[in-house]
């Protein structure tokens, strides 16, 4: 849809105030973690203040904080590996029109994705009390394909349609097999299709509570499990609070801001698509 | 043309993972919930008990209310600020990357994040929202402490996280439709309504349901956002599906109780995608 001719003021009067409200509760939050314990809880507010640095310090050393932090970078790796490992050959399979079953694993990969967290987390308990998985960051990596994987799929599926056949032709008739086609011309031809995918379901699981809150204990606690940690009852250290969730953010807003665009497209193609 | 003799290997790893992750515990959660099981002890067949137990206590069908009662006030929001904010920012030329990039951060924020920087925000003494109202002379609630304020408290949170979903996808929809039709009613001097409810509207109707029905599915699992702020409370009032199928499962260890209610609850939202995949094949084979 083409911009209006006539340059109009009025939509800078609704975006701006949207966007004040989009980012005054993070900004909010920052001051606090920033703020020293006096400052935190002043009424008025207190604007203008010198950083200190100790809730950074306090909620990073805070009980198993570091480690839940490390966990959920492993979780976020090995999720997208396996994600990608899978994801990527079965794309290709659903994206060919006349394949046996596409329809049903289609259908199946949609309503894996919407069924209520409650659902296998019971039963994912008991199967991985008695396998092992209980409490392990490969247990978490892998009950996380239940959302990351039919993603995945949707999504470069939609990405591997926009590649034409052509392509695919010409290099069976050099020769090629299916894995070389695969690996060798969509891979890198949907790399930055596969890049929004990756960002998307990194955000995805580094974010996730319910699942991590249920299957682990104490070895494979997430970063959100660190973060829910700080919501005590009376006494809440609102500096420490502050500071866990702006840790926990950060990395999550940097990628939003380096990747805006992957993130949309692959957001839009996943709604639309 | 050679046809592609044998690629059904390629889709075997995802569908082994996908009935692991799937298949295998929506049959065993069908299994346990015709259990009278508490981790630990023995467990014993009891038929359908647990559900009517689930469905004739007040617990459940309090949290079923709650749960829908969030999920239609969220979504019916969020649905309509997205659709204003992308009219509105399409019109922007100058700035408007920026303007996306800031509007989706709330996007990346987790849900437990969000509910730590809100109950900052909306405690009743110390919070800074009271104290903004304060300037305005409005004296400010206890937010998330009173029952009749909890839960529309935890829709204005999910709607500051949530509307930057229905906002850039629709954002990315009014880019990519068609400029004639817009045009042609400029041309026939059809006014800004006019030209809202008889092109725009009627062209973004596909996205606008999957939204609706994505949100849905979205809010109707809420989790998140009250087990860090209520944790259900006060008296029950924010409990929803969820929550209350986590009390039953890891408070109480009630294992087969808890999954009846997640079997009741996953044939609603079955129901829901169902409803999708009908509409979605209306308009052409796409899956």
């Amino acid at each position: 849809m083409s911009v209006s001719s006539k340059h109009a003021f009025w939509p800078y009067a609704i975006a701006l105030p949207a966007v004040a409200v989009s980012i005054f509760p993070i900004f909010w939050i920052l001051t606090i973690a920033l703020k020293n314990r006096v400052d935190a809880f002043a009424m008025p507010p207190v604007w203008l203040f010198s950083p200190v640095w100790e809730n950074f310090g306090r909620a990073w050393s805070s009980t198993g904080f570091s480690g839940a932090f490390f966990n959920s970078l492993i979780i976020c790796a090995l999720g997208n590996i396996i994600a990608l490992v899978a994801g990527i050959p079965a794309a290709y399979y659903l994206n060919k029109r006349h394949v046996p079953g596409r329809r049903t694993i289609l259908i199946w990969l949609l309503i894996s994705y919407m069924l209520p967290e409650f659902l296998f987390i019971v039963p994912m308990y008991v199967l991985f009390q008695s396998i092992g998985l209980y409490d392990t960051v490969i247990g978490l990596a892998l009950i996380y394909q239940v959302f990351t994987l039919p993603f995945t799929i949707w999504l470069l599926r939609a990405f591997f349609a926009d590649i034409p056949e052509a392509l695919a032709e010409a290099a069976r008739l050099e020769g090629a097999g299916t894995w070389r086609i695969v690996w060798r011309i969509y891979v890198p031809i949907a790399a930055p299709g596969i890049a929004a995918t990756v960002i998307l379901n990194s955000i995805k699981m580094w974010n996730e509570l319910t699942i991590a809150l249920a299957l682990t204990f104490e070895n494979a606690q997430t970063v959100t499990l660190a973060v829910a940690g700080f919501r005590g009852y009376a006494s809440i250290d609102w500096g420490a609070m502050s500071a866990a969730s702006i840790i926990i953010i950060l990395p999550m807003a940097l990628f939003a801001i380096l990747a805006q665009r992957r993130i949309v497209q692959g957001l839009s193609l996943g709604a639309v698509k | 043309m050679r046809r592609e003799r044998n690629i059904r290997w390629l889709i075997v790893p995802a569908l082994a993972l996908l009935a692991a992750g799937t298949l295998y515990p929506v049959i065993y959660a069908g299994y346990l919930s015709l259990l009278q099981w508490n981790w630990g002890s023995e467990a014993k067949f009891v038929g359908l008990r647990n559900f009517v137990r689930i469905l004739s206590g007040s617990g459940f069908p309090k949290a079923l209310f709650n749960t829908f009662y969030f999920a239609v006030f969220a979504v019916v929001i969020e649905t309509i600020l997205g659709l204003a904010l992308a009219l509105a920012i399409n019109r922007i030329r100058y700035g408007a990357g920026l303007i996306r990039t800031l509007m989706i951060l709330p996007l990346m924020v987790s849900g437990i994040a969000v509910s730590l920087i809100w109950k900052v925000m909306l405690d009743p003494t110390l919070g800074i929202v009271n104290y903004l109202l304060s300037l305005v002379g409005i004296p400010g609630p206890a937010w998330l402490g009173t029952v009749p304020t909890a839960m529309p408290s935890i829709v204005m949170i999910d709607t500051w996280w949530q509307t930057a979903f229905t906002f850039i996808i629709l954002s990315s929809a009014l880019k990519s439709l068609p400029s004639e039709p817009f045009e042609a009613a400029r041309l026939e001097g059809a006014t800004a309504i006019q030209t809202f409810r008889h092109i725009t509207l009627p062209m973004l109707k596909p996205v606008l349901v999957t939204i609706v029905i994505f949100r849905a599915i979205d809010t109707l699992k809420v989790f998140d956002i009250i087990f860090g702020t209520t944790g259900g409370g006060p008296l029950r009032s924010t409990e929803s599906v969820q929550t209350l199928a986590y009390q039953t499962a890891f408070k109480s260890y009630k294992f087969g109780e808890s999954a009846a209610i997640a079997v009741v609850f996953a044939l609603i939202i079955l129901t829901l995608c169902i409803i999708y995949l009908v509409i979605d094949t209306d308009d052409g084979e796409k899956a």
